[in-house]
């Protein structure tokens, strides 16, 4: 035990070491800046009781992937010879933040380009500053590469996505990434991806994530569910696989005519009052679809959808669903991408599902036995009810019209 | 009484492997469909069995098909092709079954080679053989393979609309699976007609007619 305490404090004192030469070896002009900036709790008041952090950690920032640019590579607006003057007008620290990201784009387009499509630069460009921004997972001077998302508790999509995270931790990846070894189980951004990170419950994403890396679940299920492709593109993964999940149908809007889902950026979206039309159409029957629906079995929320468990727990049991009362079909809602990239839901009536008006609203989505129409119900216990009395009916009528009678017709039915 | 052979060899196969075929494909559909209150078998073997035996079915259905399309036998069906007769004789058939059997009248049909049907039961077993029980296979063959068959669902309108024909037919052959054995006990002993499927032979108690073709 002794020899490890001592190898641990011989670690720590070289890396401190290290990162005492590594600031050493900045430039003689980063030196200059730290000088100032290198002290603890230097910040610029920003009014109103807001302050923007100036301290940076020299040792932190030299051992950084940026340490080797100086400050000035991405500071260029900095006059050295003026500065301190009297500092530019900051409306606030966020503000600041995010438009540096314009000095991040300079070099890493790419990486840029891909965040300009994903649901965070969507979110930040609709107006909400606390979209993450580059230095929000990266750091801003101790700039870490994609390496920096360990341990898995610093991952920087926690800051927001705690509740989604905390499922994660506790799902089948969490535990087994927990776990010290060779190969790596997934974390957020293998499935969601890094920079154009898209929203969950659009596109086959997430569905193509699971199926990258569990190459053989296809044929795993065809061994045993019928329509394995119908059940793998309608049924969302962690319906079955995060067996303690709440489910709901999510009936998506689709435009025949592009085979997209409807959004409001493609400027053929619904709004509120086609929308309600439409709603109101699926209730009511003979109404024209002014759109295709599309239905999909996912699960309600995105930390249930993140409590994975092992494929022995799954759902295998038919039953579950296919059965008139299932979970599944008691919630169900019909959703739009909205300006954000976001699907945005609303409401619907469960009945919508086993309405005979669903024949036609509602043509692309069948459950067999769980969203079955009741009319049909209805007319099969009618039919069979005319098969069984008919025959007994016409029998007691024939033996009571024809007590006296002896002779039995002749030529009955045969078989075609 | 004669004996007049009236049901061929292979139709005795094809009308035997069908009843008991559709007998196990109404029972496993109503299983599949109505699972909360049926669970004879797991859900998932009552789906293989049904799909399985509804294969067997489509296979089968080609022996009637092709025993009729290349044998004379398709005469059964139109003995003579006179649209005013037929009509006439579905009428007087429906006034047997509907008045005269319960007076104890005579049946109007009397069975030959080239008559076995009659009026009713050749229009019934034509619409049933020609438009229904294809219309069921096709359906359940597009409810079986969902993805593979996706560009001919859309054209059927959906997979709902497919679902909802397959269960329409699904409820009138429920329904005929009772009636039918009725109708079939109607001979001149309630069971001259099943054995008549069994042997070949139907017994008729005058000479065939003679205008039946030959």
């Amino acid at each position: 035990m002794n020899f490890m305490r001592q190898l641990l404090l011989a670690a720590a004192a070289f890396a401190a070491l290290a990162a005492v030469s590594a600031a050493a070896a900045l430039s003689e002009d980063d030196k200059g800046c730290l000088a100032c900036h290198s002290q603890e709790g230097l910040k610029k008041n920003l009014g109103q009781g807001e302050t923007l952090s100036l301290h940076v950690d020299g040792g932190e920032y030299a051992t950084s992937v940026h340490g080797e640019l100086g400050c000035t590579a991405c500071h260029a607006d900095i006059n050295p010879k003026k500065h301190p003057g009297p500092g530019r007008k900051i409306a606030s620290a966020r503000e600041y933040a995010v438009a540096k990201v314009e000095v991040c784009t300079r070099c890493h387009e790419d990486k840029a380009k891909l965040f300009e499509g994903s649901v965070h630069a969507t979110t930040l460009r609709t107006g909400n500053l606390w979209a993450p921004v580059c230095t929000d997972c990266h750091g801003s001077h101790a700039v870490r590469a994609k390496a920096a998302q360990e341990p898995m508790n610093s991952i920087s999509c926690r800051k927001c996505h705690d509740e989604i995270f905390d499922a994660y931790a506790g799902s089948m990846h969490g535990l087994a990434r927990s776990k010290a070894g060779p190969v790596k189980a997934p974390i957020c951004v293998d499935c969601h991806r890094a920079h154009d990170v898209s929203p969950a419950s659009t596109g086959t994403r997430l569905r193509d994530a699971c199926l990258g890396c569990h190459a053989g679940a296809l044929a795993a299920h065809e061994k045993w569910l019928p329509n394995t492709k119908t059940h793998l593109e309608v049924v969302a993964c962690p319906a079955c696989h995060a067996p303690a999940s709440q489910k709901r149908v999510d009936l998506r809007l689709y435009d025949p005519a592009t085979k997209q889902r409807m959004s409001d950026e493609s400027g053929r979206s619904l709004d509120a009052k086609a929308l309600w039309d439409l709603l109101r159409g699926v209730n009511r029957e003979g109404a024209p679809a002014k759109a295709t629906l599309i239905g999909r079995l996912e699960v309600r929320t995105g930390a249930e959808s993140h409590l994975l468990s092992v494929k022995t727990k799954a759902i295998k049991d038919c039953v579950t669903c296919h059965r008139q009362g299932a979970d599944a079909f008691q919630n169900v809602t019909i959703s739009i991408i909205g300006p954000d990239g976001r699907p945005v839901r609303y409401a619907a009536q469960k009945d919508v599902l086993s309405n005979p008006a669903s024949v036609e609203s509602v043509s692309d989505f069948y459950v067999i036995g769980g969203t079955r129409i009741k009319l049909l119900d209805v007319l099969l216990a009618l039919a069979l009810a005319a098969g069984i009395l008919a025959p007994i009916g016409h029998l007691l009528l024939r033996k009571l019209l024809r007590r006296k009678s002896t002779d039995r017709p002749q030529g009955g039915n045969p078989a075609p | 009484m004669h004996k007049l052979y009236v049901h061929p060899l292979a139709v005795r196969i094809w009308h035997w492997i069908n009843a008991l075929g559709f007998i196990v494909l109404i029972l496993s559909g109503l299983q599949i469909r109505y699972s909360d209150f049926l669970a004879i078998l797991p859900f998932g073997l009552a789906v293989q069995l049904h799909n399985g035996v509804g294969f067997a079915l489509i296979g089968n259905y080609f022996i009637w098909l092709l025993f009729y399309l290349f044998t004379d036998k398709i005469k059964v069906y139109h003995p003579d092709l006179n649209p005013a007769r037929y009509y006439r004789d579905s009428l007087r058939q429906a006034v047997f079954y509907g008045y005269g059997i319960f007076k104890g009248q005579p049946n109007p049909h009397h069975v030959s080679v080239y008559r076995k049907f009659n009026a009713l039961q050749s229009i019934t077993y034509q619409i049933i053989m020609i438009l229904l029980v294809p219309l069921q296979f096709y359906t359940g063959l597009l409810l079986w393979d969902v993805n593979g068959f996706a560009g001919s669902i859309e054209l059927f309108g959906g997979v709902r609309m497919v679902s909802t024909v397959h269960v329409l037919l699904f409820i009138f052959f429920s329904a005929f699976i009772f009636i039918h054995p009725y109708l079939a006990s109607l001979g001149h002993t309630p069971s001259a007609h099943f054995k008549a499927m069994l042997t070949g032979y139907e017994e008729v108690e005058e000479e065939p007619a003679k205008d039946a073709p030959h």
